[in-house]
């Protein structure tokens, strides 16, 4: 075995070691189920991540896919099954292994993927030619993106007077005092999303993804953990306290897609400003072409989604609902209504995610994880607003809108199908030439970037949270 | 061994392998066997295996198990047996387990793949798909002509044939761009930027080879192309087909006035445009210096030969421009500019009805055009027009749009042509007797196989021919049946003068009634209707943007200037010995 590969089992497993200790010292599990089976977790996270885990940011990403895979198999699968309490992945056990979910993320999935991908770069060294990281970017970009995130989650935030709580961590009873603090922790957080993923990120779809994972991972985190920690008070891990934070769950992903979307909007304008638009680098179609074509296609491409979750809505009656957004009532204008919303969708999914997929397989991956995301940002807080009235991020909404998570899924994936079908026959052409299909296979997502990892840590996380905290 | 082949049996059999926890998840084994099996021959064939992607592959499926339990378990399982979907919170909730279950088939289906994937490159070796096969030309298609009719043609053939690489597509045009020729006459009036309303052929087209040069001579018996020799090939060069498409145009038609033709400017291309527009502003710097009221007359009347589409709106448009410019000569008494619009029948635009013409005659009337009806041009010379009945007119301008004839090229060919020039071609636009030789736009005369008229030398129709045609070279290929050419004319439209424009649309599926318009909405609709058929989402906003800026601006008096090319050209002999150095 080489060197780097012994040094990689070292990390992993003792990373994987020290995570199983405070796992054990929070009391979630015995010596064997802790510590011995972290140092299990990060041996073979080593072994089959190490060459993934290139970055800190790429790691942790990597790391929390397994995480969650790994408590879905162990402690809400089949340990259960094992030691035959229950049967297999019972909701009530599911419910009650709420606090190894945490402890799986924040003590497996957090020190693993930091340390394999921290070793990584130490070994790389700080320069990478190819792709080189700018610490101002990383501090303007990702500080900008985290005031506009931070803003939007603020919304919540005034609703249940979440300030005064914050306000309370430095021992204030003023709002503004907890208004600024939650500025500067959304700025610190934007920030390190910037240091983190500044390498990986690429087009504006799959940051928007990497945002939300970033959110969905600061839920943990942050209210989850760090919150209390700070007040002085005991981690309260149950799934009753998850479902009281669900409002805060929802405003972290609120927040991590917009942190993820400003980040990568700018950063394009930049590339765009500086880089492409210099003559030298041209590509044959301008981005104005392109970007055309891609709303028509996207348009296009979202009939097919659309009409099947129209099936959805009809059967759960909430077309008339959709009519009111038009001041109608019938369920016929609510149609019409939901093919424009659909349309319009499309139309940013053309957008966001030309250059993500490079096969069937991933572009409908990403269809569902912006199904998923228009659910929490359409359905659970544009909807209420633009219907006349206020969001409301409890579970209880949640719930009564679970139905149109599963329409949402499909509209993404039909969406997702067609629009790289209609992309691929026009490309199928260009690529004749060599030079084109070389510029082409540039821009395409290559392999090995943590976006498997995203796609089950999103849409697990994001479908099972509603189920289960509900 | 065929990739996807390969691919499907290792999908199967890793899905057969994992359908197993699908089974005791579901409680079904042949169920949970077959959807596992199912979902696994897709999933292999919806991703690329790579070698040793573990994690990867495992992730990915893992996290598509969580939408398949959405669609199967929560919807498609209940629907199956007569149930509503279990998608409310409670429902979902006591399906759980089953997300459990279908997360970790979907993490067993990844690594089995990727495990068998691996074993299969170690023993059979890469996928067979990796080595791209240098494609056999079967056919070569060749496009005569940048116009409308051959770039469109050239366009609708690379959709039609996609992909593939057996056929090959070469343009041959004497111009780089495609000229939209219903703005020419704004680039003449200095409204438009002339490169704004010429679309680039190389960015316009994908795959077809474009060939920049001046075609000589076509040999239909030999199949081959002759292209004049130039700078660039001084011996000429040739070019063979087993399709030809011939869409050279039209040229200006002087009927015989010799004369005519050596003092008129024509108005046909992007040079002619730009000349007359440098040509105005010289006669106006001219006048604002000439003392004798007869000459400075003479240098500000513009003539313009032929009352159709393209003289009306050039005159409106010089009218325009003309008129605007007087501000910045100061010296030119108003009064003393005149355009003529001198036609030979009583009435202008024929190809509108006469309350629309009139309405175009008296409009332009009124803005400051002066009308000759019921007369010809019948020859000039340096300074004069001599028209028919006898008249004559100093002027140091004259336009000819009077009259077309097909491209000289055709008139060499031996084939059949109507009385106009044109090379009639059959229903389906072959021309008879010559298989695989196509003829379309004005260079053609093409009858519509459903109303049996004559088709109008007009982009309107080049466009729809080339779709026909592009259509139906495919379908000869392909030994399909040929579709005849018809289209229904979609209207007229005419500008004529700001603000000022005819419009007359022919109302769909009823034969022969139309919808007219007049005046600042038939403006309108000539700009909205133009400037969404000029090709190319670049040139649209940058004359959109022209436009918007003669809302605030003036007009451009700034000449364009002929630099030509000044280098003195030495032909250098290579077998010439070196000179001894003096
Ligand atoms: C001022 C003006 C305004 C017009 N307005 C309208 C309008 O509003 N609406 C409408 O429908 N029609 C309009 N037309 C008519 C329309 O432009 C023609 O019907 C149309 O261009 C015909 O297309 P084509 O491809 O057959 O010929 P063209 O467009 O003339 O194209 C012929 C091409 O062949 C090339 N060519 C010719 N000879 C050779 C050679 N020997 N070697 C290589 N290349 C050669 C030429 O350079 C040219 O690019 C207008 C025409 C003019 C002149």
């Amino acid at each position: 075995m080489s060197s780097t590969r012994t040094t990689e089992l070292l990390v992993g497993g003792g990373a994987g070691c020290l995570g199983g200790i405070v796992y054990l010292a929070l009391g979630l599990g015995s010596f064997s189920s802790g510590v011995l089976l972290g140092s299990l977790y990060g041996l073979v996270f080593a072994l089959l991540g190490a060459s993934r885990a290139v970055s800190p940011g790429a790691g942790l990403l990597w790391s929390l896919g397994y995480a969650f895979l790994l408590w879905l198999a162990g402690p809400a699968g089949l340990f259960p099954l094992l030691t035959s309490v229950h049967a297999m992945g019972m909701l009530d056990t599911a419910r009650s292994h709420f606090p190894e979910l945490i402890g799986y993320v924040l003590c497996f999935g957090l020190p693993l993927g930091l340390a394999l991908g921290m070793h990584a770069s130490m070994r790389q060294g700080t320069t990478n030619s190819q792709n080189p990281f700018s610490l101002p970017r990383a501090l303007v970009v990702g500080g900008l993106a985290g005031i506009v995130g931070g803003w939007a989650f603020g919304k919540w935030m005034e609703q249940i007077n979440f300030f005064l709580i914050i306000a309370g961590l430095v021992g204030s009873t003023s709002r503004a005092v907890g208004m600024a603090l939650h500025y500067a922790i959304a700025i610190v957080i934007g920030i390190s999303f910037g240091f983190l993923f500044q390498r990986d990120l690429r087009g504006l779809g799959s940051s928007l993804v990497w945002g939300m994972a970033y959110g969905l991972f600061w839920w943990f985190l942050g209210p989850l953990t760090l919150l209390p920690l700070f007040q002085g008070r005991a981690l309260d891990w149950s799934y009753e306290r998850g479902g009281a934070l669900f409002g805060s769950l929802v405003g972290h992903i609120i927040y991590g897609l917009i942190v993820g979307l400003i980040y990568a909007a700018v950063d394009r304008l930049w590339i765009g400003f500086f880089v492409e638009s210099d003559p030298i680098n041209r590509e044959v179609e301008g981005p104005g072409t392109t970007t055309v074509r891609s709303l028509g296609w996207g348009a296009a491409a979202s009939v097919g989604g659309s009409l099947l979750f129209s099936l959805v809505m009809a059967a759960t009656g909430t077309l008339p609902q959709i009519a009111h957004l038009m001041g109608g009532t019938s369920a016929a204008t609510g149609f019409l209504v939901h093919l424009v919303i659909g349309a319009v969708i499309g139309m940013s999914y053309g957008v966001l995610f030309r250059y993500e997929a490079p096969n069937v397989g991933s572009g409908i991956a990403w269809g569902l994880v912006y199904g998923l995301v228009w659910w929490f940002v359409g359905r659970l807080t544009l909807l209420p607003i633009l219907l006349g009235g206020t969001f409301t991020w409890t579970t209880a909404a949640a719930g009564a809108a679970l139905p149109s998570l599963i329409g949402h899924l499909i509209y993404g994936a039909a969406t997702a199908t067609a629009f790289l079908l209609l992309e691929r026959r026009h490309t199928a052409w260009l690529l004749l030439d060599p030079r084109i299909a070389a510029r082409e296979a540039r821009r395409r997502r290559p392999v090995g970037t943590p976006a498997p990892a995203l796609w089950l840590f999103t849409l697990g996380l994001g479908v099972l949270l509603p189920v289960m905290l509900g | 061994m065929n990739r996807y082949f390969r691919c499907g049996v290792l999908g199967l059999v890793a899905g057969l392998a994992s359908g197993a926890l699908l089974a005791a998840t579901l409680n079904h084994w042949g169920l949970g066997l077959l959807l596992g099996m199912l979902l696994g021959v897709g999933y292999a064939l919806a991703f690329h295996s790579v070698p040793h992607a573990y994690l990867d592959s495992v992730l990915t499926a893992a996290a598509l198990g969580v939408p398949l339990w959405g669609l199967i378990s929560v919807i498609m399982l209940p629907l199956f047996v007569g149930e509503v979907p279990q998608w409310t919170g409670t429902g979902m909730r006591a399906l759980f387990p089953m997300l459990v279950g279908w997360v970790l088939y979907g993490a067993g289906l990844g690594l089995i793949f990727q495990a068998l994937s691996d074993v299969a490159l170690r023993w059979l070796g890469p996928d067979l798909v990796a080595t791209p096969v240098r494609p056999v030309i079967a056919t070569q298609i060749v496009i005569l002509g940048g116009g409308f009719a051959g770039v469109t043609t050239a366009a609708r053939l690379e959709h039609e044939f996609g992909a593939d690489p057996s056929v090959t597509f070469t343009l041959v045009s004497d111009t780089n761009a495609l000229l939209f020729t219903p703005m020419l006459a704004e680039v003449a009036a200095s409204s438009l930027e002339p490169t704004h309303i010429s679309s680039p052929l190389r960015t316009t087209l994908h795959r077809t080879t474009v060939v920049r040069g001046s075609v000589a001579a076509i040999d239909l018996e030999q199949r081959r192309i002759v292209i004049a020799p130039d700078d660039y090939a001084p011996g000429g060069r040739e070019l063979r087909f087993d399709h030809l498409v011939l869409a050279l145009g039209s040229v200006s038609n002087y009927l015989g006035l010799t004369q005519v033709q050596e003092e008129a400017f024509d108005f046909k291309s992007l040079a002619d445009a730009i000349r007359i527009r440098n040509h105005v502003i010289d006669m106006f710097d001219r006048a604002d210096q000439e003392p004798e009221p007869a000459i400075r007359r003479s240098l500000l009347r513009f003539v313009v030969a032929g009352g159709g589409f393209a003289g009306a709106e050039l005159a409106g448009g010089l009218n325009d421009f003309a008129r605007g410019m007087l501000a910045y000569y100061p010296h030119i008494p108003p009064e003393e500019l005149q355009i003529i619009l001198v036609h030979s029948r009583d009435r202008i635009l024929p190809e509108l009805s006469l309350p629309l013409a009139t309405y175009a005659r008296e409009r332009m009337a009124a803005r400051g055009v002066t009308f000759k009806l019921n007369t010809r041009v019948a020859g000039a010379r340096r300074g004069v027009v001599v028209l028919k009945p006898a008249e004559e007119i100093l002027t140091e301008t004259l336009v000819w749009t009077a009259g077309t004839m097909p491209s000289p090229l055709i008139q060499a060919l031996p084939v059949e042509r109507d009385a106009r020039g044109g090379m009639r071609v059959d229903h389906t636009l072959a021309v008879p007797g010559h298989a695989g030789v196509w003829a379309l736009g004005d260079c053609a005369a093409v009858t519509d196989a459903k109303l049996g008229t004559a088709c109008p030398p007009t982009a309107q129709f080049a466009l729809r021919e080339a779709a026909t045609v592009a259509y139906n070279i495919r379908a000869t290929l392909q030994g399909r049946p040929l579709k005849p050419f018809h289209f229904a004319a979609l209207g007229v439209l005419c500008v004529v003068g700001h603000h000022t424009a005819c419009a007359e649309l022919n109302v769909p599926f009823v034969h022969g009634r139309s919808l007219r318009f007049s005046g600042l909405l038939a403006w309108l609709m000539w700009r909205a209707i133009y400037l969404s058929k000029l090709p190319g989402l670049e040139r649209k906003v940058r004359v959109l943007v022209d436009w918007l800026i003669e809302l605030f601006f003036p007009r451009d008096i700034v000449q364009t200037i002929d630099v030509g090319d000044a280098r003195v050209r030495v032909v250098v002999d290579p077998h010439a010995s070196t000179p001894p150095a003096s």
